[in-house]
């Protein structure tokens, strides 16, 4: 390892949750508290949180055989999608009080239903995000996001008031630019914290309170600033662009074969933090311009205006920008079997990397570790071709 | 490339009606009009199915080129693998919907050329003036696809509808919600009207639309009469021929060609009712096709079942209509809104049923629907690797089937609708001839 690391609470405390994901969630059932697992970045968590309610992204376990799913859900589901519902038919199911999911891609909005028959949670429900971002959608998003408010309100026992709302806004900005901190300790050579480490300390904030991610990202702010910084032989700067990657496998791959992970469009990750709530008189108004237009996921599909090469910067403009801000010097596309919403973005989206300098690895990965083994001689290969430049 | 090692062509697959007989001819000649309008200079525009705009493109007299239907055509002549393998090779996964992976690789090839590829089925696919993609619950591919050919052909605009529908909820009442969700469709496909308006200089006329719209309800109710004839015993027409007969449904809504077919299926069917024809003389088993898109290389498996002794007198698949008279349609003079109110009632029409049906859903309530109909012994269901649209959730329904239902012999065949490497024939028989003899004994326990 090039960084000595000081030891502390911030990322003892990730390591902890990482390794024992649902732990928090469990306890704080044991409290008393009500938990609802979530698929996705669309799911309008403020909203969860305003109704004094724990949110708990559901996340798979690519060292986990999926084999309870294929009793209910086909294999042609995406494989990450498949994943965490066979974790939560093993698992997730014992702790959870309701599931809330919004409609992200086929894999998900298809399997709505079979994800909520087979828990048989107390409460569920789908949020109908649309796929376009123009104000009629935003219009229909806000009556959407308003009939899940009063929808797990009745569940909660109690209407989700606009200052709670507001409060919860304020929470998760909050997260946000402690994540978006947590980022800039990327952008030196070598950066101060591995991918891998980034990894960690999202998927861990995924399982707990949004107010105990604030402390715990703080703290590990702290603690990697600190970090007396070794010098090292220059590695390839790597940006990895991709869906949901909740495990730290894939990272790990890319920096043991001889990379640093520097930045990334990733779920958890840049494409979550990257854009705040804004502060709005009704609440509803500011989280569901967020969620619709600030995400920029493959999913929702951003109308055409101006030349095509505008067109390719309105979809691909933040990749560009990270590229030169993180100084990457090489992409890799992960890209999950089954996914129609970045499958049918990847012939643009590697050719308006590559028309911009940086080279480009295309990788399609099923989400276990057998099959995330066998691309490190292609990983091998590509830090190879970047180091020759 | 591959284009020279053209596999075999399938020999005609025989059909029970004359009408499923005649649909051959008018795809091909649909495709033959696409390309003279294309020489004429009439708008073209690339179009899915079951996106409510058939009457607004057809009352504006722009020529639909159907992309599904062309990709379907190339998988019946078993001419698809070259153009999969053109997308592939442009890195499109090959796990993608391939439909819309034969339609790219097709045209990433003709924008090549400058021409259509060697040797087009049915003479090829015209260059669109627009494409018209669609936002709601069916399917990604319905806008990533246009988008991803945009990349070919920049200059050629999409519009996307937006057309989302109340999803069924246990504490929610969609009627609840349908307003809204009205309201957005009508706007988003008044925006349709000013963005074809814009791009093609065509203007809508209004009252053309209104009649169109009311020729499309009649279309709708007189499939449904005419499908529902196929409750008889022997059945008339089962769901190999139904692959066929949903093309005017599909393809052809809003004109009176597809009106006038089904008048002529019903007519058909009932003239085979009254003389006991059925779509095999010796009826033993009574199936429901009850999920997934058919493999489009290998529509004699429907014979194969018939050679059984098996059919299909109902499916769910392409039977994308309700007679309109059932939806409980509020009265408007808008005929934007009657398009939008007809297909979110549409999308909602088994919600009130399934509600009365402890733990059941509408998917699985409009099975025991049929199977109770159409009298039927089992379940047969196809699950394309490529389509998650039609193809999630069979399983669950199945399980769910027998739960809220009972338990009802059920098949899951497991190939693609066009990329023929998944599919063999040695072993979807032998899953059958299983199927079959699974039937066998339940009916003998019986
Ligand atoms: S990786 Fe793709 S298919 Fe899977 S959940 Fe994300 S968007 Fe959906
Ligand atoms: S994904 Fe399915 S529904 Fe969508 S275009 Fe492809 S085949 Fe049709």
């Amino acid at each position: 390892m090039p960084l000595k690391d000081t030891g502390g609470k911030g990322l003892a405390t990730v390591e902890d949750y990482y390794q024992d994901y649902d732990s928090r969630a469990r306890e704080l059932r044991s409290q008393g508290k009500k938990i609802i697992g979530y698929l996705c970045a669309l799911t309008p968590l403020e909203i969860i949180t305003a109704a004094g309610l724990i949110p708990f992204r559901i996340k798979g376990d690519v060292n986990e055989p999926i084999t309870l799913a294929d009793t209910q859900m086909e294999t042609i589901a995406c494989p990450l999608v498949r994943s965490c519902f066979d974790i939560s038919l093993k698992v997730n199911r014992n702790f959870l009080d309701g599931l809330v999911i919004p409609h992200a891609c086929d894999s998900i909005c298809r399997t709505y239903d079979v994800w909520k028959y087979s828990l048989d949670l107390p409460y569920s429900h789908f949020v109908n995000t649309p796929h376009l971002t123009n104000d009629l959608s935003l219009e229909f998003f806000k009556d959407e996001l308003n009939t899940f408010r009063k929808s797990l309100g009745k569940f909660a026992g109690k209407e989700i008031s606009d200052d709670s709302l507001s409060q919860a806004v304020k929470t998760y900005n909050e997260n946000r630019a402690r994540v978006r901190e947590l980022y800039e300790l990327r952008k030196s050579d070598p950066s101060q914290i591995s991918g891998a480490e980034i990894t960690r300390v999202l998927v861990a904030a995924m399982g707990i309170p949004i107010e105990e991610s604030v402390e715990m990202i703080s703290g590990v702010i702290d603690e990697v600033k600190q970090r007396a910084m070794v010098p090292t032989k220059r590695l390839p700067r790597i940006m990895v662009v991709g869906g949901q990657v909740d495990d730290v496998a894939f990272i790990k791959l890319v920096e043991d074969s001889g990379a640093r992970v520097v930045a990334d469009d990733l779920c958890p990750g840049a494409r979550e933090f990257a854009a705040d709530v804004n502060i709005t008189g009704n609440p509803i108004d500011g989280i569901a311009e967020r969620y619709l237009r600030k995400i920029n996921c493959a999913r929702t599909y951003r109308e055409k205006k101006g030349t095509y090469q505008e067109y390719l910067e309105a979809r691909f403009g933040h990749i560009g920008r990270a590229i030169k801000d993180f100084q990457v010097d090489g992409v890799v596309l992960y890209i999950y079997k089954y996914c129609d919403p970045f499958g049918f973005e990847v012939p643009a989206m590697k050719s308006y990397i590559e028309s911009q300098g940086t080279p480009v690895l295309y990788l399609e990965d099923e989400y276990s570790m057998s099959t995330i083994g066998r691309l490190r001689t292609r990983i091998q290969a590509f830090l190879e071709l970047i180091s020759s430049r | 490339m591959t284009e020279e090692k053209k596999p075999e062509e399938r020999k005609r697959r025989k059909t029970a009606t004359e009408a499923a007989g005649r649909i051959g001819p008018m795809v091909k000649a649909a495709i033959r009009e696409n390309l003279q309008a294309k020489e004429e200079g009439k708008p073209i525009a690339y179009s899915f199915i079951v996106c409510a705009y058939e009457e607004i493109i057809r009352a504006m007299d722009i020529v639909p080129a159907w992309t599904e239907n062309y990709a379907a055509i190339c998988a019946v002549k078993r001419d698809a693998t070259r153009f999969l393998e053109r997308a592939e090779s442009e890195n499109f996964s090959r796990s993608l919907c391939t439909y819309a992976l034969c339609g790219l690789g097709f045209d990433v090839w003709r924008e090549e050329l400058g021409e259509m590829p060697p040797n087009p089925p049915w003479g090829g696919q015209a260059r669109p003036d627009v494409m018209l993609g669609s936002g709601q619950m069916l399917c990604d591919p319905r806008n990533k696809w246009y988008q991803a050919a945009q990349r070919y052909m920049p200059d050629v605009p999409v519009y996307q509808t937006s057309l989302p529908w109340p999803p069924y909820e246990d504490d929610i009442d969609h009627r609840e919600i349908e307003g809204y969700y009205v309201k957005h469709a009508v706007e988003s496909l008044r925006g349709l009207v000013e963005f074809l308006e814009k791009q093609t200089g065509k203007k809508m006329d209004w009252d053309r639309l209104s009649e169109l719209v009311d020729l499309v309800d009649r279309t709708w109710n007189i499939f449904i009469e005419a499908y529902e004839l196929r409750k008889a015993v022997p059945t008339p027409m089962g769901t190999g021929d139904a692959m066929n007969t949903m093309v005017p449904l599909a393809f052809m809504l809003g004109t009176q060609e597809a009106y006038d077919f089904y008048k002529d299926l019903y007519d058909e069917l009932q003239r085979k009712i009254a003389n006991k024809e059925g779509v095999i003389p010796d009826e033993k088993y009574r199936l429901l096709w009850g999920g997934g898109l058919p493999s489009w290389f290998a529509l004699t498996d429907f014979n194969y079942f018939n050679s059984k002794g098996a059919v299909f007198p109902v499916e769910t698949t392409y039977r994308m209509a309700e007679p309109v008279y059932r939806l409980d349609m509020p009265k408007t003079s808008d005929p934007l809104e009657h398009i939008a109110w007809r297909w979110v009632k549409y999308w909602t029409y088994w919600y009130d049923k399934a509600r009365k049906r402890p733990g059941s859903h509408p998917d699985v309530e409009r099975l025991i629907q049929y199977i109770e109909d159409y009298k039927i012994d089992g379940v047969v269901m196809h699950e394309a690797f490529s389509c998650r649209t039609w193809h999630l959730g069979l399983i669950w329904q199945l399980n769910l089937l027998k739960k809220v239902y009972g338990d009802i012999p059920s098949l899951i065949l497991e190939s693609d609708i066009v990329d023929i490497s998944s599919y063999s024939e040695v072993d979807t028989h032998n899953r059958i001839d299983a199927f079959i003899e699974t039937l066998e004994s339940v009916r003998s326990n019986r």
